[in-house]
């Protein structure tokens, strides 16, 4: 596996993430024709190809590919690709009659060269099993330790759900196999159920991060193009710096002030949050959440009484254990508690994405 | 001149092009606007209020010096209808009861409406609100 197709996997997975209601993940199509257009636009790139149909009509279709900026990075320019080059694309089609779609293969015709291809699992970046880095005074580091880089990528679940020792089936979206699934999800208020059902119905259309809103609570830890900590001990505070929505921070005070008040503290995606280490786990206690968010993948709703209590570890240099207690009297009959792992990205940056609400749509016709 | 009313455009496109801020919790919670009436013609503006505390939605109709508390509310979240109940009283004193039944409608949209039928004493009308 090349070191760009492994970066595509990645790339593509960030970009098709809350693209369900666009894309029929179901469906494949092969596009063969004439390259028409090249945006080169961020969060996503398209191609615009001209291909003939089995009548002899030709239509133009648009192909949405990996993230600009990351792709240049990996040595892929906007030149890569002529008007006029032929290409062959294998992609995941939109929904409906629309003549787009989701690439996962670009393949140009004159050369056979595979310009863009997703694999079916990504590349690991385990460098094996090592102890999770450490403060001079023995604590843990949520960090790259002095002189290295990397950063917290993707998260083993792709959506919360309560811990418990059956599996619920979903896709990476969030989107359950089965629906009659969603009483396993979690402990719903009726209104709340009813909510998620909707939203799982519509496929996720209504999602405020597909409008480039932050991904508050859980979700931002399992947001595409990862997060990382850091920890500025002598400011008594941690920043967590997220790749995922528009590469926004969450600020988690250690000094050891108290809680606010709920009815006092100003209301947000992040909440606000005070934290304290028990032993090698860091304890954040988080209120004041606004309403404006999906507080996962798959779209759980919450109201402004959300009370989060999250618990990170790092039980080895590459895995960090998230796992989170849900209290929000006025959406679930009973607190509850989720989470996942996160693994570790080693000497690479977050990527640089900035999410753009309708950037498509200045350019698909 | 054409530039003036270009620049006009402009803005206008700027103001629609403002992101939108969904309420993503209770769908009901917010504050909700339209009009009521028992024709096309004869309508009287209606402001409701509303929010989840766990339990129940309470809020008012109306909100000002002359507002009328919502005596109940109920919501069948298998069909989004609602059921809104209030009491006031008319220009002479005399005890009224509204009740309006609608169906909520595009759940997961910033501007969900609520539409249905509205009785206010004896009359009756129709109604639609939307959330602000």
């Amino acid at each position: 596996m090349t070191r760009l197709a492994a970066v595509g996997f990645v790339l593509a997975a960030a970009a098709f993430a809350q693209r369900a209601a666009t894309y029929d993940r179901e469906r494949k199509v092969t596009l063969k024709g004439a390259v028409t257009r090249i945006e080169w636009v961020n969060p996503h790139a398209f191609l615009f190809v001209n291909v003939r149909d089995a009548a002899g009509t030709v239509q133009n279709w648009a192909v949405e590919f990996g993230e600009p900026l990351e792709l240049e990075k990996e040595g892929w320019k906007a030149n890569a690709l002529r008007i006029g080059d032929v290409v062959t694309v294998d992609a995941i089609p939109a929904r409906g009659d629309r003549n787009q779609a989701f690439a996962t293969s670009v393949v140009l015709t004159r050369t056979g060269k595979r310009l863009f291809v997703v694999p079916a699992q990504p590349a690991a970046t385990t460098p094996g099993r090592q102890p999770a880095p450490r403060w001079p005074d023995g604590r843990v580091r949520l960090g790259a330790p002095p002189g290295k880089k990397g950063y917290w990528g993707p998260a083993s679940a792709s959506a919360l759900v309560e811990e418990t020792r059956e599996k619920i089936a979903m896709n990476r979206e969030g989107l359950l196999a089965d629906l009659s699934d969603a009483d396993r999800v979690a402990p719903f208020l009726p209104w709340a159920k009813a909510v998620y059902e909707y939203r799982q119905r519509t496929l996720l259309k209504d999602d405020p991060m597909a409008r480039c809103l932050p991904p508050g609570g859980p979700r931002q830890f399992q947001a595409p193009n990862g997060f990382q900590f850091v920890e500025q001990r002598e400011l008594g505070r941690i920043l967590v710096l997220l790749g995922g929505g528009d590469r926004n921070w969450r600020v988690i005070y250690t000094d050891g002030r108290p809680q606010g008040e709920p009815d006092e503290v100003v209301r947000g995606y992040y909440g606000n949050s005070v934290g304290h280490w028990e032993g090698d786990t860091l304890v954040v206690d988080s209120i004041g959440y606004n309403e404006h968010f999906w507080m996962t993948n798959g779209g759980l709703p919450h109201t402004e009484a959300l009370h989060l209590t999250e618990r990170f570890s790092r039980p080895d240099f590459n895995t960090l254990k998230y796992q989170v207690k849900v209290d929000d009297p006025r959406t679930y009959t009973r607190p509850w508690t989720g989470g996942w792992t996160v693994a570790w990205v080693s000497d690479r940056e977050i990527p640089e994405y900035f999410c753009e609400e309708n950037a498509e749509s200045t350019f698909i016709r | 001149m054409a530039g003036r009313w270009f620049a006009r455009f402009l803005v206008l496109l700027a103001f629609l092009m403002l992101p939108v801020v969904a309420q993503q919790g209770h769908p009901l919670t917010g504050t909700w606007s339209g009009d009521w009436g028992a024709t096309a013609t004869q309508r009287a503006p209606i402001t409701l209020v509303m929010d989840w505390d766990g339990k129940k939605v309470s809020g008012l109709i109306n909100p000002g010096p002359d507002s009328i508390p919502i005596a109940s509310v109920y919501v069948d979240v298998s069909n989004w209808t609602v059921r809104i109940e209030a009491d006031t009283k008319d220009a002479s004193g005399n005890a009224v009861h509204i009740a309006a039944e609608g169906r909520l409608e595009d759940l997961g949209s910033y501007h969900r409406t609520l539409t249905g039928t509205w009785r206010q004493g004896a009359t009756k009308g129709d109604f639609k609100i939307t959330r602000d």
